[in-house]
């Protein structure tokens, strides 16, 4: 058994690591199941030993990468606190919200042979709930768009001005109408708890979305 | 004393941040989706020409 801290050189980096990944595919799916894009653009992959729809439209990939390095500090520093996947309709306005609450412990107990292993196994619990989220969600508007929002502290901004690409990628602070909807349904989706990270998705729903 | 305080508090406000850009739209993807169908059939076309 091994005993690492958050100072331990590389341990925030592969926490970030791993939640970028996890993130970078939750995002496709979630893109390809609420059919915010046209579902030609989307090919089958394997990730996290199950099958997943991922984009194969260039801009769009790098569009996701771009918003995931620039987060990836501030999840390597603790700094973020939700990750938010934002789906708004022809108006802006927010119709769905698929909210990643994420939480870190500050001292670790863990075994590296049984880690990642286990965490793969919870990350693929969260994939498994977002493909059937169709389910328990109505369907949405024509003409829909997203956006991913990030909760974080304005101190810890400056972890993100760190990163080569926010030059090309800005980021600005978002407006009430992007952060808050009026009396969303909430649907729960999963929880995990593992040693390195404790991590809920879940949903807020628009109640009149036309 | 108290410009410090005020500056540490506000640094550790909470903020809601996102991307200035905007991912490309679903129009802009349709577009692209349908020449990447063209672009393959026609490939397609001129391997199956080959062969004859």
């Amino acid at each position: 058994m091994t005993t690492l801290t958050r100072q331990d050189l590389n341990f925030g980096q592969v926490v970030a690591d791993i939640l970028c990944e996890f993130l970078e595919v939750a995002i496709h799916l979630i893109l390809y199941v609420r059919e915010v894009y046209p579902s030609g653009i989307f090919q089958k992959r394997k990730k996290y030993n199950v099958p997943v729809q991922m984009s194969c439209h260039p801009e769009l990939n790098q569009y996701i990468q771009d918003t995931l390095h620039c987060i990836k500090p501030l999840i390597e520093k603790n700094d973020a606190e939700k990750v938010v996947v934002v789906i708004m309709d022809k108006e802006h306005h927010p119709v769905e919200r698929f909210v990643f609450e994420i939480s870190q412990p500050p001292l670790l107990s863990i075994s590296s042979d049984t880690l990642l292993s286990h965490v793969e196994q919870l990350l693929r619990a969260f994939i498994l709930k977002i493909s059937v989220c169709d389910a328990v969600l109505n369907s949405n508007p024509p003409g829909c768009s997203f956006t991913v929002l990030v909760h974080t502290r304005d101190a810890a901004t400056r972890n993100m001005e760190k990163v080569q690409v926010i030059k090309d990628f800005p980021w600005i602070v978002a407006d009430e109408q992007e952060v808050h909807m009026q009396e969303p349904r909430l649907i729960p989706l999963k929880t995990m708890t593992s040693d390195i990270v404790k991590m809920q998705l879940y949903v807020e729903e628009r109640a009149q979305k036309t | 004393q108290k410009a410090e305080g005020d500056l540490s508090s506000s640094s550790d406000k909470k903020v809601v941040l996102l991307p200035c850009k905007n991912p490309p739209s679903r129009k802009r993807v349709q577009v692209w989706l349908k020449a990447r169908k063209q672009y393959e059939s026609l490939q397609k076309g001129r391997r199956e020409c080959e062969v004859l």
